[in-house]
Formats: C-alpha cells, sequence, structure tokens
C-alpha cells in the first residue's frame, strides 16, 4: 500500500513523469486517428525536421537554468547557415566537415561575444540579445547580398541530411549525441552543477566560490555555439539557405523549455524535461493535419497549449502548496 | 543634507544646473540635435517637409511606447503587441471591407485590441505566478494565429474603401493628423506617470511589488489597466498603420514589439522596474525615426540600418554600466 502510493506520488510530482505520460497519451490518441504516425520513416522525418529546434533546446535550457534568456539564437542560425550557403554557391570550401566546423565557429564567436556584454558588461540578458537580434540577422542579409542558395548552389553538402550511420539519421544521430553529452554534462559533472548552483541562488553561489560571470559567459557561448551548427544542419536538412531562415523560431525554442518545465526565474529544469517538451512540441506540429486540424490553425492551437500548459501548472502547483499545508495542520 | 537623527537624506533630487544637464534625457536633446546635423549632411533631401512627409509610417511605433514604458517600469515585458497589431489590422481591414460605417470600424480597431490587452492582463493578475515574457509569449503566438486562421490561405487583406482611412491620413498644413495624436498621447501618458498617485504607484510597484502590495496599492489593478491600455493603443496603432499600408497580412507588427521596447531601454527607462522616465523614451523614439528617415533617404540598405539600431541599443546600456564600474573602482581606491 505504500509503496503504491510512493509511485503514484513520483508520478504527479515529477514534471517529467507527467509530460511523458502526456507524450503516450498523444501518440495513441494520433495512432487511432492515423496508424501511419508510429511508423520508424515517419518518426525518423519528424526528429529530422525538429533536430535544429531541438538541439537549440539544449542550449535554451542552460540560459533558463541560470535565469537568463537568450532570443538571438535564430540569428545566429541564420548568419552561421547563411555563411555555409555562401561559401558553397560561390565554391571556396567544399568539404562538409570543414563547413561544420565554420559553421560551429561562428556560432561560438556570436555567443561568446553576447556573453561577454551580459556577463562583463552587465547588461540584462533580454535587451542584449534583443540588440543582438537585429545585428546578426542583419549580418545574415548582408552576408549574401541580400541573396539566397537554392538546393542546386550546395552540392554534396546536403546529402549530409539523407545520409545515415548505423541505421540512424546523421542529423538524428547529431541530435542524439548533444542530448547524451547535455545528460552527463548536467547530471554528473561540475559544471552542471555549477549552472544550477548559480541559477538557484546567485550570491550564495558566489559566496561558496563559483565565478558566476564565467559560468554565465560559458553558458551563452554554447548557446551560440549550438546555434551555429544548428545553422549548418537547418542547410542541409531544409537544402537552401535563406537570410530570414526560422524567423521568430526562437519563440519555439523557449515554448518547448517551458511546456518541459523549465522555470523562467532560473534554477529549475532538466535535460530530459526539455527533450520531452520539445518532442511535444513537434509531435503536436505533425499531429495536427494527421487528425484533420487545418494547416492554417495550427499556430492558434500551439499558443493555445503553451498557455494551457504553464496555467495548469500553476494550478497544480498551487493544489499541491494547499494540501502540503493541510498536511502540516493535521 | 543631515536629518534630524543626524542621518543623511539621499533621496532628496539634487536640482542643481550640472544634474540637470548631465541626466539622460538631456544627453539624449543632444543626440538628437545631432542625428539631425548628421542626416542633412548625408543627405540633401533631408529637410523639414520630408521628414514630416515620410513620419507617418513610422509614428504608428511610437503609440506602443507610451504603454511599452509604463509594462518596463512595473518590470515586466509585453512581447505580444505586434500580434495584436497584425490582429487588430486584419480585423479593422475585414470590417472597412464590409462596408460598415467608418466610425464602426475604428470600434472595431480599437475594441479588438482592448480585448487583446484585457486577455493579456486578464491571465497576469489571475495567474500571477506566471512570468509575464511566457504569458505574452503564448499569446502573441495565439492572436497571430487567428490572424492567420481569419485571413485565410491567402494569407493577406487589402484595403478596397479607403474612404474614411484617406481622411485620418490627412494634413493641416504640412503636418500629419497623426502627429497631432501621438502629441496629445505623448502628453497624456507623461503626465500621469509622473504627477499623479497612478504613476507613482507604478514606480512602487516596479521597484518593488510587494512592498508596494502592503502599503495599500491595488497592484493587480494596476496591472490590468495598464496591459488593457498596451492593447488599446496596440489597436490605435493598428488604425494610423492601416491608413498608411492600406492593408495588412500575416507579418504585419513583425517586431514592433521589440522596436518598442529598444525605444524605451534607449530612452533610459530600465526593463528590471522601477526606473526611468516617459520622456527619454520619446525622444529615443523620434532619435530612432529620425535616423531611420535620414538613412533611408541616401538609400542605406535597411539590413545595415538593423545592424545600427542594434549596436546602438546596447551601446546604450554597456556604457553607462561600464562608467559606473569605472567610477566604483576610482572610489574603492581612493578610500583604500
Amino acid at each position: 500500500m505504500k509503496e503504491k502510493k510512493s509511485i503514484w506520488k513520483t508520478i504527479t510530482g515529477s514534471r517529467e513523469a507527467s509530460l511523458l505520460i502526456v507524450l503516450i497519451i498523444l501518440c495513441v490518441v494520433i495512432s487511432f486517428r492515423s496508424p501511419s504516425f508510429l511508423t520508424l520513416k515517419s518518426i525518423s522525418d519528424m526528429l529530422k525536421n525538429n533536430a535544429v529546434i531541438m538541439i537549440m533546446t539544449l542550449g535554451m535550457l542552460g540560459v533558463l537554468l541560470i535565469g537568463g534568456i537568450d532570443i538571438s539564437v535564430a540569428s545566429t542560425l541564420a548568419f552561421s547557415g547563411m555563411t555555409v550557403g555562401m561559401l558553397l554557391k560561390y565554391q571556396k570550401v567544399e568539404n562538409t566537415f570543414l563547413l561544420f566546423l565554420i559553421a560551429i565557429g561562428i556560432g561560438a564567436a556570436c555567443g561568446l561575444i553576447i556573453g561577454l556584454v551580459i556577463a562583463k558588461g552587465k547588461v540584462l540578458p533580454i535587451i542584449a540579445t534583443m540588440g543582438f537580434m537585429y545585428i546578426y540577422r542583419g549580418m545574415a542579409y548582408m552576408i549574401g547580398n541580400s541573396q539566397w542558395a537554392s538546393a542546386e548552389n550546395l552540392g554534396n553538402f546536403k546529402n549530409f541530411a539523407l545520409g545515415k550511420v548505423l541505421g540512424i539519421n546523421n542529423v538524428v544521430l547529431i541530435m542524439i549525441i548533444c542530448y547524451i553529452i547535455f545528460f552527463v554534462v548536467m547530471k554528473w559533472t561540475k559544471t552542471g552543477r555549477k549552472i544550477y548552483a548559480v541559477g538557484s541562488n546567485r550570491e550564495a553561489a558566489s559566496i561558496s566560490g563559483i565565478n558566476t560571470s564565467n559560468v554565465e559567459l560559458m553558458v551563452y557561448t554554447v548557446m551560440g555555439t549550438l546555434a551555429g551548427l544548428c545553422g549548418a544542419l537547418a542547410v542541409a536538412v531544409y537544402s537552401s539557405a535563406q537570410p530570414n531562415m526560422l524567423y521568430g523560431k526562437e519563440m519555439d525554442v523557449i515554448a518547448a523549455c517551458v511546456i518541459g518545465g523549465v522555470s523562467m526565474t532560473g534554477g529549475r529544469g532538466s535535460v530530459v524535461g526539455a527533450f520531452l517538451g520539445s518532442l511535444i512540441l513537434a509531435i503536436i506540429a505533425k499531429a495536427l493535419p494527421l487528425v484533420g486540424i487545418d494547416a492554417i490553425a495550427q499556430n492558434t492551437v500551439k499558443g493555445v497549449i503553451i498557455l494551457v500548459v504553464v496555467i495548469l501548472n500553476v494550478i497544480t502547483q498551487r493544489v499541491m502548496d494547499k494540501n502540503n499545508l493541510k498536511g502540516r495542520e493535521m | 543634507m543631515a536629518g534630524k537623527s543626524g542621518r543623511t537624506i539621499v533621496n532628496v533630487p539634487d536640482k542643481s544646473w550640472k544634474k540637470t544637464l548631465l541626466c539622460w534625457e538631456s544627453m539624449l536633446v543632444v543626440v538628437f540635435i545631432l542625428i539631425n546635423i548628421f542626416c542633412a549632411s548625408i543627405s540633401s533631401s533631408y529637410q523639414f517637409s520630408s521628414v514630416l512627409r515620410e513620419m507617418p509610417k513610422y509614428l504608428t511605433e511610437m503609440f506602443l511606447l507610451f504603454p511599452m514604458a509604463y509594462i518596463l517600469i512595473l518590470g515586466e515585458i509585453d512581447i505580444s503587441v505586434g500580434a495584436i497589431v497584425c490582429l487588430s489590422a486584419t480585423m479593422t481591414c475585414m470590417a472597412s471591407n464590409k462596408e460598415w460605417p467608418f466610425i464602426v470600424v475604428v470600434l472595431v480597431s480599437l475594441l479588438v485590441g482592448t480585448i487583446c490587452g484585457f486577455v493579456n492582463g486578464l491571465i497576469l493578475t489571475k495567474f500571477t505566478e506566471l512570468p509575464p515574457m511566457i504569458v505574452t509569449l503564448g499569446t502573441q503566438i495565439v492572436f497571430r494565429g487567428i490572424a492567420e486562421i481569419s485571413l485565410g490561405s491567402g494569407g493577406s487583406v487589402s484595403l478596397s474603401n479607403t474612404e474614411g482611412f484617406r481622411m485620418i491620413a490627412g494634413k493641416v498644413g504640412t503636418i500629419p493628423y497623426i502627429l497631432f495624436v501621438v502629441a496629445i498621447f505623448a502628453v497624456i501618458f507623461t503626465v500621469v506617470l509622473s504627477k499623479t498617485t497612478f504613476g507613482r504607484s507604478v514606480y512602487a510597484i516596479g521597484s518593488n511589488s510587494r512592498a508596494a502590495y502592503y502599503s495599500g496599492i491595488h497592484v493587480q489593478r494596476i496591472r490590468l489597466i495598464i496591459y488593457t491600455a498596451m492593447g488599446f493603443m496596440a489597436g490605435l496603432a493598428a488604425l494610423f498603420l492601416t491608413s498608411v499600408l492600406y492593408g495588412a497580412n500575416t507579418t504585419t507588427g513583425n517586431g514592433f514589439e521589440m522596436d518598442a521596447i529598444a525605444m524605451a531601454v534607449f530612452g533610459g527607462i530600465s526593463t528590471a522596474g522601477g526606473k526611468g522616465k516617459l520622456q527619454g523614451g520619446i525622444i529615443s523614439g523620434l532619435i530612432i525615426i529620425c535616423l531611420r528617415i535620414g538613412l533611408g533617404q541616401i538609400n542605406m540598405n535597411p539590413q545595415l540600418i538593423l545592424i545600427i539600431l542594434g549596436a546602438l541599443l546596447i551601446l546604450a546600456v554597456l556604457l553607462p554600466n561600464i562608467g559606473g564600474e569605472v567610477k566604483l573602482k576610482k572610489k574603492t581606491a581612493a578610500a583604500k
């Protein structure tokens, strides 16, 4: 009897478990309406198309954990993606591996600059990243002279998104590797602990010997690096490079984190939660047309779901607090 | 300035001429004059009349600046205003195309905006634990989504009945009507913020909302009013935007929220809350508008203008921070 109760408590108490249940219910309902949904190919396609958002969700998790925010990620992505596209278009660099390195380097540099402004210049994250959102998006347009690279310009590079290793699509594989690295770092290393410490109580962390501004700098640099990587991935997946790539998608990244239970005030959230959150968003986007909701209404439904999730979260928290109080009274 | 108890009173405002001359707002006036000289020197067509002619296009964002300043001073943020403008502009165009009388069209525009703002405010005041960033992120997607649904597969609507809109796009001499409307609202919002109890309460909530609550300020009622006002002004902005664009599409109002926030922050209003003056925001808004018109006249790449605006925004916050830190270091060195 006691054990049963504790299982029930872990399910209702843990954000990840309740997300998993939502995910399973979603999958069951959708596969009733459309049996083709739960096939390996359909899932692999879905993961491939959403890999970019899912990888950036990891970086955003780190940023949100220390109580910051980064709304420049989509612009950083466009800048690095356009650089890759232009290098291919004018046939400066053709080696896929080298192109990925360049994209990651650009992203890291972009993130480092943002980190310096925020950590050393003490500018509020929302203001700093808003400024850089303009700057990097502008640079994405400038670098290509407002032109774009289409599929025939990309040569061999676009085959990267079609290739497979061990039966898993390259893009999906990169995503899985990123998630494993982050899971290990966040859970079992000093660096991960430091990020949580800074996020839960900055002053306490600083007093206990953590260099908080270095942690901040690192988190934004990692975010930039991932955005840079995603720039190259996005070019490969969509086989085109446009300066307005993923315009406004930074909000999707933040939404995925929030659905996954990452707190906006810092200190709370997990890699598993971020994964489930972004997966739920991806499944909803994929499922709406399958269950017969017009493509045009998708955004509305997505927004309503985000609102409902955060409001439900508050209500359950209130009920839990009330129950805890009652328990104490007895 | 020692008080009765011998303690120094630090928050008596120092009104010496040096302080007034060196405050952020007067620096902005200097920047404003410099920008105008700069624009006039790079473009021969940058004249008073041409600036006035091009102004209505940019002035619509000023409507959003006023309530956004209030929200930022509260220490909060509203990123859904661009979407409210989009939805309201869409509904305005549709109402006008149905040949409804113009006064009804105006009402539709304002009402749609106000309702959207009220929804934001209602969610935020009923669930006070929620960060405004997340709520307005959600409503932003919903509002723009509703606009997308009503626009249908074409994704745009153009105005077929332009009669009333031509009227509000009119001019007195060379001065467009919209400038008067902006000026009236600028005065109203500035006076309310700096001279009334309501304005004082906004600052109080921004510096410490709990303390404000315990000192008897209706925190939630004030938040609800401000978010609703934000929606109303977004509806007004949509009305004037329609009179310039003669239509609406799914990308109408994209980035307006960021522009309004940028104007306010450049004007010295802190996003951490409790600090800043609306006057600064208004001057910096005019600076940004003049810069856009001037750089646009010499056919500068609009993307380069974006980069310049972004850099200005960051520098405006970064430089005082660095200056403050240097001062602090000097002080501690002197104390040692």
